[in-house]
């Protein structure tokens, strides 16, 4: 803090109006800011469209033009990732539906909710790494899946969903949904909180069910928060997924589970490949880019 | 937030409301939301009872699927190093949180109270800069990292969760201080506390409980984070603990009862902060929709 006290004094000559003393305050204020976000983030999205264009193990580069991203588009591993991203979003509504539902079931309040909602926001503080771990051993051979499933007396089924390439995916889905219901529980539940309670009494007493009174007042007030929920939910999907997949499936079997943020890693760090894993880098980048404009609009309709 | 929906109007009768539901029947409702909500709760305690069942075996009693000892946890420490792990985590957190505030309070200060020209146009670039996934500038961002020799110690890691963390910080700080009166600051400045006066003796002391959320966010984001300890901690010997037990995970070699009593110790502080601060968290997530 001390450089900044000192810049502020040299350059404040008397020669400056408090007016302008005031704007070059908070111009070096936010100049520490900058600096890292520009350095970390702003100057590597340069550099990864530039080296989009190159052939780059990490070292040495070599341009080549815009024939790297025709030759991207040809590579069936980038098209299976983004499939894959695809069939991920069938989640979402999961990860959004089942909060809501238990959200709901917070607010009626029976005794003993705040325990109940300590409880379920639980997982929300453990790592996905860890949340990893533990989802492998529900869906391993000799894990807890197979012996709900022989608990219900089908003793000779057995499932190894992370086994195979066609239910892998749904595997990673389906922890997926559970690590995010923590965090769009509380989401709703604040949404509820802020619905006044005298309106759905009013709605009863006027007769109307509770149904009607999810449909037509509850609902539309958490119209906001459902947006924010979804865009947060999508970009965990696009951007978070890396610690489960890395522990659960490294990607596999086969590519059954890379999505686009391991198709990155892998291509840049197991392969050598920088050069094609920026371009990659550079589409994830565009996909989020796109969602994220939708939370500017939202943040931004708030000024 | 205050246009609700209006409540259903074709029904305004002036008649009595419709009489309430016997007292039975509102009891035997309660009860099956209690047992709904109890089910719930299962599930989400599901992964903690993993993870102390698996953590109370051997490996042998793990395997076999029969008894109970506390062999996994005695042989902890020659399984994982998890004491320079945990501590490798606390200082990577704690650096990064450091930084984080000691850069995005001010930054939030400026952006709400001393406006500059421009200023909205860079308060908007910065905040965008948090829908920038690390993995979409992952190459770029690994080669500076490295080419700049900070890949051997904590310094590179710290940096990198500084930068990622910034952008929303800000955005916290700047949406703070907007509730924060104006007269406050200009009376600091009248005072002739200079503005770095202010920042230090009024500013900050007002932003306590803004500090607590960014704290608490950015401590349980940087705790359970992988990529980054993965990628910017090059030495071994300072791996952060979800780094050391996602590795020892995908090597596959590891016994599961003790990856599972790794797992638990990583996940107590997280939950305990967790636990402790919950409301600043509720806070920090619906800050811009929620007033």
């Amino acid at each position: 803090m001390s450089v900044i006290t000192a810049t502020t004094k040299q350059n404040a000559g008397p020669w400056m109006t408090l007016r302008r003393r005031r704007q070059f305050a908070g111009f070096l204020f936010t100049l520490p800011a900058l600096a890292l976000v520009i350095g970390f983030i702003g100057i590597p999205i340069g550099q990864a469209i530039y080296y989009s264009f190159t052939s780059w193990n990490g070292l040495t580069s070599q341009w080549i033009g815009p024939s790297t991203w025709s030759q991207a588009f040809h590579n069936s591993n980038l098209w299976t990732a983004l499939q894959n991203n695809a069939l991920l979003l069938l989640s979402v509504p999961f990860a959004l539906g089942l909060p809501l539902c238990i959200a709901v079931l917070l607010h009626q309040r029976v005794a003993g909710w705040k325990v109940f909602r300590s409880i379920y926001f639980m997982p929300t503080a453990i790592s996905w790494v860890v949340l990893g771990l533990v989802a492998e051993r529900f869906f391993a051979y000799q894990g807890t899946l197979n012996s709900i499933i022989h608990f219900f007396g089908f003793s000779h089924t057995n499932t190894n969903m992370l086994g195979y390439e066609s239910t892998a995916l749904s595997a990673l889905g389906i922890t997926f949904v559970f690590t995010m219901i923590g965090t769009n529980t509380m989401l709703f539940l604040t949404g509820l909180a802020t619905l006044d309670p005298t309106l759905e009494e009013a709605a009863r007493i006027d007769g109307a069910g509770r149904w009607r009174i999810f449909r037509s007042i509850t609902l539309p007030h958490l119209s906001r928060f459902i947006q924010l929920a979804f865009v947060m939910t999508v970009i965990a999907l696009f951007s978070a997924l890396f610690s489960l997949i890395f522990v659960m499936t490294g990607g596999g079997p086969g590519y059954a589970t890379t999505t686009m943020e391991f198709l990155i890693y892998q291509t840049g760090f197991n392969q050598g490949d920088f050069g094609t894993a920026a371009l990659y880098g550079i589409i994830l980048f565009v996909l989020t880019a796109i969602v994220g404009i939708v939370q500017l609009r939202l943040i931004g309709s708030d000024e | 937030m205050t246009t609700l929906a209006t409540p259903p109007q074709e029904s305004e009768r002036e008649e009595a409301p419709p009489a309430p539901p016997s007292q039975a029947r509102r009891h035997v409702g309660r009860w099956i939301l209690f047992g709904m909500m109890l089910c719930v709760a299962v599930i989400m305690l599901y992964p903690f009872w993993v993870m102390i069942i698996t953590s109370l075996k051997s490996e042998t009693q793990f395997l076999s699927g029969g008894g109970f000892s506390w062999l996994s946890w005695k042989t902890l420490t020659d399984n994982i190093p998890i004491f320079q792990e945990v501590l490798s985590s606390t200082i990577v957190c704690s650096a990064s949180i450091f930084v984080i505030l000691c850069v995005g309070l001010p930054a939030g200060f400026a952006f709400s109270k001393l406006r500059f020209r421009a200023s909205t146009t860079i308060f908007l670039g910065l905040v965008s800069a948090m829908m920038v996934p690390l993995q979409a500038i992952l190459m770029p961002e690994f080669v500076n990292v490295t080419k700049l020799g900070l890949t051997g110690g904590y310094f590179g890691a710290i940096l990198v969760y500084a930068a990622l963390g910034t952008p929303f910080s800000t955005f916290l700080f700047t949406t703070y201080f907007r509730g924060v009166p104006d007269e406050l600051i200009e009376a600091g400045i009248v005072d002739g506390l200079g503005y770095v006066g202010v920042l230090g003796r009024l500013v900050v002391p007002i932003a306590v409980p803004a500090i607590a959320t960014v704290t608490v966010l950015q401590f349980i984001q940087i705790w359970d984070d992988l990529l980054v300890g993965l990628l910017f901690i090059q030495n071994t010997s300072e791996r952060p603990i979800t780094v050391g037990l996602a590795v020892l995970a995908a090597g596959r070699t590891t016994s599961i009862p003790a990856l599972m009593a790794g797992s638990l110790v990583s996940a107590l502080p997280a939950m305990l902060v967790y636990l402790g601060f919950q409301r600043y968290l509720v806070k920090g997530l619906t800050m811009g929709i929620d007033r």
